[in-house]
């Protein structure tokens, strides 16, 4: 008898004022999540520069204030909220996570980290396992994922534990893009060098506080050049790309230096490369 | 930036070095008020012009004949002058002198070479640009002195087209082409210190004017020495060319208010400034003729925040260039001729660039709005 009374006070007596209260805060939340972020959203994306990720930055924080908030004024109209029912409640809760919801949960916190340690924003764009693009929302179990192919992927919060997130602009601006060059070695390694810098420097995308570095590197199969540089918008990564590649192969060419001709290994060595590094280039 | 005193015994025309350059005040105050503006236009879908206290239907624009007669174009020697007292003590081998568009740099140092008997040289042609070719460097060896009126006119934003300015500035900088003044747009002048690394040089610039000397000025060039006409403002309805013999409330802080917002709009560039001057001159239908109306500042042609990639793109090719015709637009872009003309031909339409001198340039009263959002966008802009 008194184990029942017991049981009977972890839960507070719902009465019809506690019911319409309750439904009050959900509806309550529901709506000022949707419009939080929405709203948010779309400010976000009409705007330009450090302020759009800023902004981009609020909308898993403002989520997770209004979620813990509303925590805050259901739990107590629920739940007596004494020291034993909290044991109690987080005892079962435990169980139930552990046996049938683990991924689940897992997601949900990390997504609660993602949202105060912010390894990913809406406007970054990430690298997360083979999956690069932008991030166009962060919700509470997954983080969504616009491929350059305008494939949307879905990535679990949960990657965060195990899985490297490369970041390429990390809420900022500057995002470094690599166009590559693979030459016959017989050229003018200091002329090439000259010119790729030019091409670099003659781009209307280019971002001009952040360094133009020509790379070259010897292979067996010839000579590989990168320029690496920033565009002036993370968006216009492609097109920059484009830009440089398109700009400094008809240079090249007008000039007589020789591509190299690849063999297939090496091909896949290039490529292998390319799938290590950080920031964006041409090889894909 | 800003926050310098202005006074009535400042000079019209000071020629300074670029770092002790400064922008009038109320400059950010004015920026802030344009973004608000474009934000509640793009909000609500029309301009929040502020209430005026002459509507502009009781105003219409004065006849050209007048216009002439009230506001002139700029003489530029006294600004000439000024440069030439800075240059005197000057050796050397090359001194640069910016100024915002429209803002007279290629007069001024067009002026100072005739006065000094100096040959300007010639600029290459387009197809010395576009093939790249350093042929034309060899015609500016043989003078002693030289100067060059338009740097703007000698490159163009492509791999063939900076060789022949490197090859130049290599050669006037370590002196092998004797002494010479350059003129250059304050937007070339920002690309090629990126490019090329000009930073040894001496540069000199325009001082900002404040709304007081605006107000000076103005009224000097209407009435050549005689009482200014009376000038109200619209918005206001309070004189604006202030009589500088009348008694000042001391404090008031700036007497011209009106052109002190002005001023701070255009960054303190009288050639800006002129522009607004002229386009917002306004006499009334019916009464008194003989008083003026200066039309709200800065109902002007604004870009909206959403304004597209390509569009920003050839707003900065036509800055960066000083203004470019439509063959060297698609010459210094990353789309088709046929895209940069559609871009070109829709901001043309919406009033934002104007032809002038053959080129298509940002038009004076759309650099205000057009260099803020260049800068909000992360894209190099000019040092004024």
């Amino acid at each position: 008898m008194e184990e029942q009374s017991k049981y009977a006070r972890l839960f507070n007596e719902i009465d019809s004022q506690a019911l319409i209260t309750l439904g009050v805060v959900l509806v309550g939340t529901i709506v000022l999540i949707i419009v939080s972020q929405r709203g948010l959203n779309w400010l976000a994306t009409r705007l330009h520069g450090q302020l759009r990720f800023r902004v981009f930055a609020l909308v898993p924080l403002t989520r997770l204030l209004i979620l813990i908030t509303a925590l805050a004024i259901i739990v107590p109209i629920i739940i007596e909220p004494s020291l034993s029912n909290m044991v109690t409640l987080l005892g079962a809760l435990g169980l139930a996570i552990g046996f049938a919801m683990k991924d689940y949960v897992s997601s949900l916190i990390a997504g609660v980290v993602s949202a105060t340690e912010l390894p990913y924003r809406p406007g970054d764009w990430v690298q997360i396992e083979d999956t690069y693009g932008e991030v166009k929302h962060v919700g509470l179990r997954t983080v969504d994922i616009q491929t350059p192919d305008d494939d949307m992927v879905y990535v679990p919060h949960l990657k965060l534990w195990d899985h490297a997130v490369y970041n390429a602009n990390n809420g900022g601006t500057s995002l470094q893009c690599v166009a590559s060059f693979y030459l016959h070695p017989e050229h003018e390694a200091g002329w090439v060098r000259k010119a790729l810098r030019d091409v670099a420097l003659t781009s209307a995308y280019l971002k001009f506080d952040q360094p133009v570095i020509v790379v070259a590197e010897e292979k067996p199969w010839g000579t590989h050049y990168r320029i690496r540089a920033y565009p002036v918008d993370p968006r216009q990564q492609f097109l920059f790309i484009t830009d440089l590649t398109v700009r400094g192969k008809a240079l090249l060419s007008a000039a007589g230096v020789p591509s190299a001709m690849l063999q297939p290994d090496a091909a896949l060595d290039a490529n292998k490369e390319a799938g290590a590094s950080y920031s964006r280039n041409n090889d894909y | 930036m800003g926050g310098q005193s202005s006074s009535a015994d400042t000079p019209l025309w000071s020629v300074v070095e670029l770092d002790q350059f400064h922008t009038p005040e109320q400059t950010q105050a004015s920026q802030w008020r344009r973004s608000l503006r474009s934000i509640s236009s793009w909000l609500g879908g029309k301009d929040d012009t502020e209430q005026q206290v002459k509507n502009e239907s009781e105003l219409r624009k004065l006849p050209e004949v007048r216009l002439a007669h009230l506001v002139p174009p700029i003489d530029w020697a006294p600004a000439a002058r000024a440069l030439t007292q800075q240059l005197e003590s000057l050796q050397a081998p090359v001194t640069f002198f910016i100024t915002t568009p429209y803002s007279g740099h290629d007069a001024v140092v067009t002026h100072w070479a005739e006065k000094q008997s100096v040959a300007c040289l010639p600029p290459p042609t387009l197809s010395e640009l576009a093939e790249g070719g350093t042929q034309w460097v060899e015609r500016c060896t043989h003078h002693r002195q030289w100067a060059v009126p338009a740097l703007q006119r000698y490159f163009l934003r492509h791999t063939q087209g900076i060789q022949g300015i490197r090859e130049f500035l290599e050669r006037a900088l370590s002196g092998r082409l004797g002494q010479g003044v350059i003129g250059c747009d304050s937007w070339t002048y920002a690309y090629l210190q990126q490019v090329i690394g000009i930073d040894g040089a001496p540069v000199y610039t325009l001082q900002s004017m404040e709304g007081e000397q605006l107000a000076r000025y103005f009224a000097e060039i209407a009435t050549h020495g005689g009482q200014p006409p009376p000038v109200y403002s619209t918005r206001t309805g309070k004189q604006v060319l202030a009589d500088s013999t009348a008694k000042r409330d001391k404090n008031e802080k700036h007497p011209n208010q009106e052109l002190q917002r002005l001023a701070a709009h255009c960054r303190g560039h009288i050639g800006i400034a002129w522009h607004y001057w002229r386009e917002r001159l306004r006499e009334p239908t019916a009464g008194d003729k003989e008083a003026l109306w200066m039309f709200d500042a800065h109902a002007e042609a604004e870009l909206s925040t959403n304004t597209g990639d390509k569009a920003t793109l050839v707003l900065h090719a036509l800055l960066i260039h000083g203004g470019l015709d439509d063959h060297s637009l698609g010459k210094v872009l990353p789309f088709s001729h046929h895209e940069a003309l559609n871009a070109r031909l829709a901001l043309q339409r919406k009033g934002i660039i104007s032809s002038y001198e053959g080129r298509w340039q940002v038009a004076p009263l759309s650099h205000a709005s057009v260099r803020q959002l260049l800068q909000s966008r992360n894209y190099l802009v000019d040092p004024l």
